[in-house]
């Protein structure tokens, strides 16, 4: 029972990592209908950008935060002017390539400038974390879920109950609507991109203490976030939640019961069992082209 | 059934391209066999080579039919590890080797493909990142098969390719019968399906073409040559080992397919060529690690940015610019539209149809028939549900209940290219036409509608088909200008001539007067006349009133989703319900509808 | 070798056969003929870039000292280095790269035992001797004459953990942790196998992939596999680190004697106090002999970076190689590869050299412990039997 209540709080607290990735993926899906494939390095290049404030520097961790996130702002603004905005009136195929490039882009920008090796980003707590009963509660992990949820609130009451949340979801629905309502759309997109940045900021921020700082941090939460987002539906925040969630259990579990060499694959087969089973996910709607 | 009146053939081009292309590979063939080469050169051209091939498959799936594919590494290590294993392991030929790592490749292709291709867009992207990511730890996790992480040493090369400079000569024959064959794709029948695919699914689909078997075919193909490639180059290096076709490898393909430009294999080879050769250009770029990197991250997106195409793409554009233009072909046949004799039964049978989008009965039990010869509207306010039902007709929408028949036979549950080799050919309110391709193309996609008898199969009897179908639509001069070119009106004649090269048996025309201007009207008139004059049956939408009025021998009238009317045209217009419709209840009922139409 | 790159990495790849030599000159030698030269295949780009650049700077201080002495063949040495980007294709263009020159007399393989695998039919083409540091067993053992190891095998290291943990620490029934790429695989199997003879008992064998994320399940199976030490092979510093914490958190407190990477600087760096105690086999220990003392104290002074296994093979390579070319008197491979197989009782850094008819220039590991944070020698075992 212990054992399973362990892997259960491991799988929770790699869950709330994927959840927090993919609800950069969700909002700049929902608001430009773009996979973002350098959503991973942003979490990356934040971690960093942590290690030089924190570390490096040696200035206060709050300051360090401060100014992180302050920079990814000023990267997912930099993103989208760079990387989605000329191809805004193209497919999806451009874009996608063009973020893959993106992605390519920042990860050896980061590696040229600070080199290959991993980092080492103190824990905000001082201590590794507490035993209830038989379980081990690592604090960095205790810290991701809360702040997981913490967003998550935040997301909900800034999106039902703002004025400039509203007009984010009315662009998201439907832009040509949008800018007939006088919703400056390009600046609504704008801001999507740099909250997302941030929230992947703040997702590299919190996981470096446990997974270390290194250059392929990003790439490899970002695919487990993306299929998180597949499976908890495309476009839908409370999927990309759940989905990531349960993906964070089912690995786990996976690895323990199954085999830990395969551990990768079971977020990939979950994630082809739904595409072929339950394509729209577990909240979203089916999709179709209109005529 | 009578056969199609003989027309002059058309004078076929010299095949100089051709030539020339053979020319060209078998000179490259010889220079890779006797050119002295270090080794340094023959594995960087063998390298090249073997990429190339499966970039090429990248050409066929991403290039012609549109389809992203992040798994070609896998394919390709599908390949070599078919010909690693069995060479070493098995002790089995080479030669039976290849064809069996490519089947293996196709076949897994296909399978991937078929269940998920009717996703799209960003879904394949994600399906085939999985597939490639399993692969990998397959390939790595499996060790009693695949020798693990340690990979495959000491693969034999065929006997009479032994010695490395043969074995880049074959590689290099084999990129060249490659390329030739991708390069006259687009000009065959699949090739032609997968562009009108890429170009357009749902126009494709109702022209007749099976999307989701196009899609799958394609996804095949291009994980078949993707096997090849890998087979050639796992003889070529004699090791293999897992980390070789890791999903990096075919984002490397991929950038290299954009990079040349993925509608041809020529820029397959030139992105290949040049991502293989460019880290020698920049080496100074390497001695600060991530620096090379960095910028070739960049310059992906400023491909994709500015030159979209790729770099033979743009290339081609200026050639193309240069080339002469083909001698006219002779003057196009009367356009045939054979109707099978009339029997008095209706061409269409609709009854009770339904259409609800959750709560919303946008069709609600309607019912009506389409007699043969003549026109039928279908009219209606907006909301109506006039475009629904046509969108259920062409198989766009599956109903939520009711029966359609064409010519007696039930096509409810038929999808779309399935209703139009029975015979349902229809247009688009906002234009769909094949971008890419020329007038003539469009067309001919049209006249090879399955089933449709009329025309023989062969690449002649198409093109006089499709010349007679735009010369009736009075465009034959400009037949093979892109679409692009073409005036709106004129886009809206190609969309029809496309239809009527299928010789349908019921044309479906959704609001073929939107945004068209007076004198245009006044032709789409004509043109429908003489449509109708030819026996050809009609089921018209349209807001225009005094166009239905005036081509219309019978309508049909919809409100909220429900009949409200049906009958002859002049009685019809005159029913009050009708009136209340269109005008609401200010209008006294005795006024009639304004049509220039004399009461019958 | 990483089963799982993702993004990142894209490009790195093949895109390539990039090859970048960055040739270190010295500032008096010029113009070819003027020295004789080797050459070097190293990670300059990708995840191995790290340790390319630890390779090159064991490589660079042997270079100096050689040339101080008086260079090769009356000649100052030259190094001409390509990047293998880290990927086995990379490794069989850079070497290639390098065969095409004819002048290189001899070369530098890699660390990595794929790309040493991937370069094998070339290097046999080639026909002259490359000296390497990958430690799969097999790299000596296929026929081929021209690869010398420069590093002790993983069989050593296996019989070595084997010895250090059942005949030391007197524990027999242990955990096995390995990755699942091909260094991690073949030491595992041949620690099985050196337990097996030991008399000591597996109760756990668990393979890993590579970056990993969470080893919650891993360390939750070595509670419950009852096993009172741990062996391990791990690749990649960060999944050791992560492995480190967590064994420490959810309580497992068995003695552990890891592969090499358990005492090298960034896994130190990574883990902190939850390495604390453990011990590892280690090609390279600075206190290990007066060899090993006198290159740690060169490398100290050249880069301010602490000593390890990565830079200290490429020394010993670099410094042999130039020996036996002196000693043959020409740069014909044959007389060259005669005298490196002649190799006896070298002090290297590594230890010491002694070649036998395969090519394996070692035959022992030291054992050393983690004392808080600092790596301390233990004891070398040594299975060279004249």
């Amino acid at each position: 029972m212990d054992l399973i209540l362990q892997l259960l709080f491991t799988g929770i607290g790699i869950g709330s990592v994927y959840a927090l990735v993919a609800l950069g993926f969700v909002l700049i899906f929902r608001a430009a209908n773009v996979v973002n494939f350098a959503q991973g390095e942003f979490s990356m290049v934040a971690a960093f950008l942590m290690v030089v404030f924190a570390v490096d520097l040696g200035w206060p961790y709050w300051l360090s935060i401060l100014l992180t996130l302050g920079g990814m702002a000023l990267l997912g603004a930099l993103f989208n002017l760079g990387v989605y905005y000329p191809l805004r009136h193209r497919t999806y195929l451009p874009v996608i390539i063009s973020t893959i490039g993106a992605s390519i882009f920042l990860a050896n920008t980061t590696l040229a400038l600070y080199g290959p090796q991993p980092q080492v980003l103190p824990p905000v707590f001082e201590g590794q974390g507490f035993l209830v009963g038989p379980v081990f509660l690592d604090s960095q992990y205790l810290l991701i879920i809360a702040v997981t949820a913490a967003l998550v609130a935040f997301q909900y009451w800034f999106f039902e109950h703002t004025l400039v949340g509203k007009k984010l979801q009315a662009t998201s629905q439907d832009k040509e609507m949008a800018a007939l309502l006088g919703i400056p759309v390009a600046g609504m997109i704008m801001l999507t991109f740099v909250y997302s940045a941030v929230l992947g900021g703040i997702a590299g921020i919190l996981v470096a203490p446990v997974l270390f700082v290194s250059i392929q941090m990003g790439a490899t939460i970002a695919l487990k976030a993306f299929a998180a987002t597949i499976i908890g539906g495309f476009g839908d925040v409370a999927g990309a939640i759940v989905g990531g969630l349960a993906l964070g259990v089912i690995e786990t579990f996976g690895a323990a019961y199954v085999s830990v060499p395969y551990k990768d694959a079971f977020a990939f087969i979950v994630l082809v069992i739904f595409l072929v089973l339950r394509p729209q996910g577990l909240f979203g709607e089916r999709v179709a082209e209109k005529a | 059934m009578t056969s199609p009146p003989a027309k002059p053939a058309a004078p076929r081009r010299f095949p100089l391209g051709s030539l020339l292309y053979a020319a060209a590979a078998a000179g490259a063939v010889a220079l890779a066999a006797t050119t002295p080469l270090n080794g340094y050169l023959l594995n960087i051209l063998m390298q090249a080579a073997t990429y190339s091939v499966a970039v090429i498959g990248l050409t066929v799936v991403l290039g012609l039919c549109g389809q992203i594919n992040l798994a070609q590494a896998a394919f390709f290590g599908l390949g070599a590890y078919a010909v690693g294993l069995g060479t070493v392991d098995a002790g089995i030929s080479f030669w039976l080797c290849l064809p069996v790592g490519m089947l293996l490749a196709a076949g897994l292709g296909a399978v991937l493909g078929a269940s998920t291709l009717r996703l799209g867009g960003h879904y394949l992207a994600m399906v085939t990142i999985s597939f490639q990511q399993i692969l990998t730890l397959v390939l790595t996790n499996w060790i009693p098969v695949t020798h693990g992480p340690d990979g495959v040493p000491g693969i034999r090369r065929p006997p009479l390719f032994a010695d490395g400079q043969s074995y880049l000569a074959l590689c290099v024959a084999v990129l060249a019968l490659v390329g030739y064959a991708v390069w006259r794709m687009p000009k065959t029948r699949l090739g032609r399906a997968m562009r009108a695919v890429r170009d357009n699914e749902l126009a494709a689909g109702v022209a007749g073409i099976n999307v989701y078997r196009t899609k799958v075919a394609a996804f095949a193909l291009g994980a078949l040559l993707a096997g090849l490639g890998g087979g050639l180059f796992a003889g070529g290096f004699t090791y293999i080992s897992p980390d070789q076709f890791s999903f990096a490898e075919s984002v490397v393909f991929l950038t290299m397919a954009l990079l040349g430009g993925v509608g041809s294999p020529v820029g397959a080879v030139i992105g290949t060529g040049l991502l293989i050769l460019i880290p020698e250009w920049l080496r100074f770029l390497k001695e600060i690690p991530g620096l090379y990197l960095a910028i070739y991250g960049l310059a992906v997106i400023l491909i994709v940015v500015f030159m979209p195409d790729g770099i033979w793409g743009f290339l081609g554009d200026q050639v193309r610019r240069l080339r002469r233009r083909r001698p006219a072909p002779p003057p196009a046949g009367d356009l045939v539209l054979e109707q099978a004799a009339g029997t008095g039964a209706p061409v269409l049978e609709v009854e009770e149809l339904s259409k609800h989008f959750g709560g919303l009965k946008a069709v609600d039990a309607v019912s009506f028939a389409v007699a043969r010869g003549g026109i039928h509207a279908l009219i209606g306010p907006n909301g109506s549900g006039k475009t629904t039902t046509l969108n259920v007709l062409s198989g766009l929408y599956t109903p939520t209940g009711g029966r359609v028949r064409l010519e007696g036979r039930d096509i409810t549950h038929r999808s779309p290219h399935a209703r139009a080799a029975a015979g349902i050919g229809r247009t688009f309110q906002n234009i769909r036409l094949f971008r890419s391709m020329s007038a003539l193309e469009n067309v001919v996609i049209g006249a090879e509608r399955p089933d449709n008898a009329l025309v023989a199969r062969d690449r002649a009897a198409l093109e006089a088909r499709a010349r007679e179908a735009l010369a009736f639509v009075g465009l034959e001069g400009r037949a093979d200008e892109p679409v692009a070119s073409f005036s709106y009106g004129h886009q809206r004649l190609i969309e029809i001539a496309r239809a009527l090269a299928g010789n349908p048996v019921l044309l479906l025309l959704d609001e073929p007067a939107a945004g068209l201007n007076s004198s245009e009207k006044n032709a789409l008139t004509v043109l429908l006349r003489r449509m109708a004059a030819k026996g050809l049956t009609i089921l018209i939408i349209d807001h225009d009133m005094t166009l239905v009025s005036d081509v219309a021998n019978h309508i049909t009238v919809l409100n909220f989703g429900r009949r409200i009317a049906d009958g002859l045209t002049a009685g019809v217009l005159r029913e009050p319900a009708v009136i209340e419709a269109y005008l609401g209840e200010a209008e006294g009922p005795a006024t009639g509808l304004k049509t220039d139409l004399a009461p019958a | 070798m990483t089963t799982r790159r993702a993004f990142i990495k894209a490009s790195a790849c093949t895109i390539a056969g990039g090859l970048v030599p960055g040739v270190i000159r010295s500032a008096w030698a010029q113009g070819a003929g003027a020295t004789t030269r080797i050459g070097m295949v190293l990670p300059v780009t990708g995840p191995g870039a790290d340790a390319g650049r630890f390779a090159l700077n064991g490589a660079k201080i042997a270079l100096e000292a050689v040339n101080k002495a008086g260079g090769v063949l009356g000649k100052p040495l030259e190094i001409v280095t390509e990047d293998d980007q880290t990927t086995n294709p990379g490794a069989v263009l850079a070497f290639s790269k390098l065969a095409s020159q004819p002048d290189l007399v001899g070369f530098l393989g890699s660390i990595r035992s794929t790309q040493n695998h991937a370069m094998a039919p070339d290097i046999l083409k080639t026909g002259k001797p490359v000296c390497f540091g990958g430690t799969d067993p097999v790299l000596t053992q296929l026929g081929n004459p021209w690869l010398f190891r420069f590093r002790p095998n993983d069989s050593f290291s296996a019989r070595v953990i084997a010895e250090h943990g059942v005949a030391g620490l007197g524990k027999k029934k242990w955990a096995v942790i390995h990755s699942t790429d091909a260094f991690g695989t073949s030491g595992a199997k041949a620690l099985t196998e050196a337990l097996g003879k030991a008399g000591a008992t597996v109760a756990l064998d668990q393979g890993y992939a590579n970056q990993s994320q969470d080893f919650t399940p891993v360390v939750l199976a070595i509670r419950q596999s009852g096993a009172d030490v741990i062996g391990s092979y791990f690749t990649f510093e960060n999944d050791l680190g992560i492995f480190a914490r967590q064994l420490r958190q959810l309580g497992v407190t068995a003695p552990w004697v890891g592969s090499p990477s358990i005492t090298n600087v960034t896994a130190l760096k990574l883990a902190g106090p939850s390495l604390y105690g453990t011990y590892g086999v280690a090609d390279y220990a600075e206190e290990s002999s007066d060899a090993a003392r006198a290159f740690g104290k060169a490398y100290r002074a050249a880069t301010k970076l602490a000593p390890d296994n990565q830079s200290s093979w490429t020394f010993d390579a670099v410094t042999v190689l130039a020996q036996a070319i002196n000693k043959a008197g020409k740069t014909d491979p044959q007389a060259i590869r005669e005298a490196l197989l002649a190799v006896r009782g070298h002090e290297g850094a590594e230890g010491t050299y002694n070649f036998d008819k395969n090519g394996d220039g070692l035959h022992g590991y030291n054992v050393v412990r983690n004392d808080k944070g600092t790596i301390v020698f233990d004891k070398r075992i040594d299975f060279y039997q004249g």
